[in-house]
Order: C-alpha cells, then structure tokens, then sequence
C-alpha cells in the first residue's frame, strides 16, 4: 500500500540538527539553555497541536511534528562535572528546529 | 538597564539557573484540600477545553516574576483559572468581587 | 491565616476513600476563598456539573506509586509485558486497568547497567500523575528544577544516590505531553523475593530516578 503524507516530518532519526535562537513572547516551551545548540533527533514523536498556540486557546486544527532530541552534557554546559558520556533528552517541536547546513 | 530579558524570558525558565549552594529542600505534605479541590477543577476544565492545561501553564507564567516567585503552587492555578475565564467572556471581574465577598462572609472572613 | 506553602507539618492521614462531600475544616485563606468561588460560579452558569469536581478527586486519589511499582514489578518478571511497557506505555497500563485521563502518552525509561535515567519538569511540573498520583513539592522546586538539568549526579548525591563514573546519566527533561516513569535495574539478590517483596522496593523516589532500589532499606 501506497501511503501519501501531504505533511512529511521534516527530519529523521539520528540526523543532527541546531534548535534554533529566536524569542517568542507569551508562552515557549523551548528552555532558554537549548536554544543555538546543536543535538541528534533520537525519536519522532508523532504530532500535536503547537504548544505556543495551544496555550492561546487552540484546541484544534493543524499539528507540528515535534521530536524528542539528545545531547552530550558536556556539549549543552560550558562546565559540566559529571561523567562525559552523560546526556540529556528533551521533546522539541518542529518549528524550533533547524537543518545543518 | 534594558528590560528586555523581562519580556522574552518567562520567570518559569529557570533550567541550569541553579548552582549547587541551592539544595534541594526534599520536603513533601500532603495537599490542603482546596487545593486538591483546585487541582481537580483545573483538570475538569482542560477535559471540556474550557481552560486547556497549555492555557493554564500560560497563566501560571504570565503573572510576572514577582507573583510568580510568591504564590504557592497551586495559588497560581487557581489565579490563572480565573485570569482566563475573564480573559475568555466567562466569568467578569465583578462576578468575582461580588462572589468572593459572599463565599468569604459565610465563613465570616473579611478580604 | 493565608494557605502559606511554608507549612512544615505533614497531614500524614494516609489516603481516605469516603465519599463525603466536600468540607472545610478552618478558616479559609484568600486563595481557597477564590477557588470555591470559581468552582461555584461555574456549576451554576452550567460549565461544569456540580460533582464533577469531587469525581475527579477520587480519580486523583486512585492513584500512586502502588501502581508503578506493580508496573515495574511485573516489567521485572515477565519480559514480554517488560517489551509492551517499553513499546507502548499507555496500552500496557490499561492492560492493568489504569486509564491515561489526560491524554499525555506514558513513557517508561529503561535503566541498564550502562545507564541510569532521572527525570525533570524543568518549566512546570509534568510528571505522570495518571500512574504515580501527584508529585512530590521537591519535584516542582526550582532548585530541583534549575540543577536536575545542569548538574544531576549531585543532586542525586543529595538525595543519597552515587551513580559510578562508567554508568551514563540521563536527564529527561519534560516539555511536551510525554509523561515519563523510571523502570529501574532490579536489585541483585532479589531471586527469590515474592511479587510484594520487590514492589516494597520499588519506591516512587526510584520511578523518578532520584534514588535506586535498595534491600535493606525501611
């Protein structure tokens, strides 16, 4: 069978990519302490409505991918102590994320 | 001094904000009941999509660093509940004046 | 008389299940003055019914650590349910008839001898209340919440917790509608622990991955 997405996931597991800097104001979901990094798509969670625009009262309509992603911790902090092969996962949504170039 | 920072990022961002002089107080109590009351009132509005539970962190975000830093946690629940029914047409302010002033009178409370 | 969060003493009454309705012991402070408010000015403009409120309260009361610990308990014994969990957290819960009220999608971190996960709502407090109930006031501290992410060994180290250098932390930090529960390693020498004795070791300070399961704790 033959399945068409009209709405493809733009980025794919295991493939690197920068969480983008920029500042919405009202509501973000996006930890200030992410933004500008680079990290690795580890799972493709699906879609949902965009959080930003849920918090203003969307309940409906048009959903983003969003992903969950990983980083190395001595990648994320300038002085990470912990042992160097510790990581951090968090879910981003599609509009934050960013091709390599 | 610029006051940007006050505009673009949320009092709730606090991720790699701590240094480790901040201990973790490891203290837990059980809810008061009201606000176990409030903690299910917030989960029977987001079940009818009257106030979302994205809506209700918004709320509980958007009151400004200092109530932000002051209320309690689900004294901010129940101020955003209310900011977003009036937000929303539901409820006015005066809804509220005159109903908190009846419900504090029953327990001969003065606000 | 406000309801100040700075209460140090516990209402350690365990977890009553009578159905009377809802009452107010002292005098009520300015916040609990709104909240019967609101509540009551939306049952009678018809937004919401009248017990909808107390039903959600049994929901909430229905449900704690108990649950996970049988979740992890079985995962431990049954490797085949151990993949279901793993796979598809909200079916292998309704299998053990919990119900995810809230359409978050339940997800459980598998420990391994290589890696030991720990769990933060760094912007909130999302944590799995369908499966553990409600969350520790700890949890949704900002010293847990700022230093989980930055620095989780010595947090862990506060909470009693020495993970060694060659096993990998992993911080979750929640941000969207995944809620997520620790399956921690089963302890060595528990061959022979019935179901209970290992469910009395899975506390719900290990599902949150801030301390490990220990034979002679309590």
């Amino acid at each position: 069978m033959i399945t068409v997405e009209h709405n493809p996931a733009l980025f794919k597991e295991g493939e690197q990519v920068k969480v983008s800097e920029k500042f919405p104001i009202g509501h973000y979901r996006v930890p200030t302490y992410l933004r500008g990094k680079t990290v690795t798509i580890a799972k493709n969670l699906g879609r949902h409505i965009n959080p930003e625009e849920e918090a203003f009262g969307k309940n409906a309509g048009n959903e983003l991918w969003y992903y969950q992603v990983i980083i190395a911790q001595k990648d994320l902090w300038k002085e990470y102590l912990g042992s160097k092969d510790d990581t951090l996962e968090i879910e981003v949504f599609e509009n934050w994320l960013e091709p390599i170039k | 001094m610029s006051t940007e920072n006050l505009v673009k990022h949320l009092p709730n961002d606090i991720g790699g904000a701590g240094c480790s002089d901040d201990k973790v107080n490891i203290f837990e109590r059980d809810l008061y009941p009201w606000e176990k009351r409030c903690h299910a009132l917030l989960d029977v509005l987001d079940y009818h999509k009257i106030v979302n539970t994205e809506e209700k962190r918004r709320g509980t975000e958007n009151i400004g660093s200092e109530m932000v830093g002051k209320l309690s946690y689900y004294e901010k629940w129940i101020v955003s509940a209310s900011n977003l029914l009036m937000q929303k047409g539901i409820l006015t302010p005066d809804d509220i004046a005159v109903k908190t002033k009846e419900v504090a009178a029953r327990f001969n409370v003065v606000l | 008389m406000s309801e100040n969060h700075d209460h140090s003493h516990d209402h350690n009454d365990g977890h009553h299940h009578d159905h009377t309705p809802i009452t107010i012991d002292e005098t009520p402070g300015y916040y609990e003055i709104l909240e019967i408010s609101i509540r009551e000015l939306l049952i009678a403009r018809g937004l919401i019914g009248a017990d909808e409120v107390t039903k959600q309260i049994e929901v909430l009361d229905s449900r704690s650590p108990v649950l996970g610990s049988k979740l992890v308990v079985k995962a431990w014994l049954e490797p085949d349910f151990k993949d279901r969990l793993l796979k598809d957290g909200n079916a292998a819960a309704e299998e053990m008839g919990i119900t995810i009220y809230d359409n978050t999608a339940f997800t459980v971190l598998e420990d391994t001898p290589e890696l030991h996960n720990v769990i933060v709502c760094t912007l909130c407090s999302c944590y799995p209340r369908p499966i553990l109930g409600l969350p520790p006031d700890w949890y949704k501290s900002k010293e847990y919440r700022s230093r989980t992410v930055k620095e989780p060994r010595a947090v862990l180290a506060e909470f009693g917790t020495l993970i060694p250098e060659d096993v990998k932390v992993q911080v979750q930090d929640s941000t969207a509608s995944q809620r997520y529960m620790v399956l921690p390693l089963r302890p060595a020498g528990t061959e022979n622990f019935t179901q209970e004795q290992l469910e009395s070791l899975v506390t719900r300070d290990t599902m949150i991955g801030v301390t490990i399961p220990k034979i002679n704790n309590n």
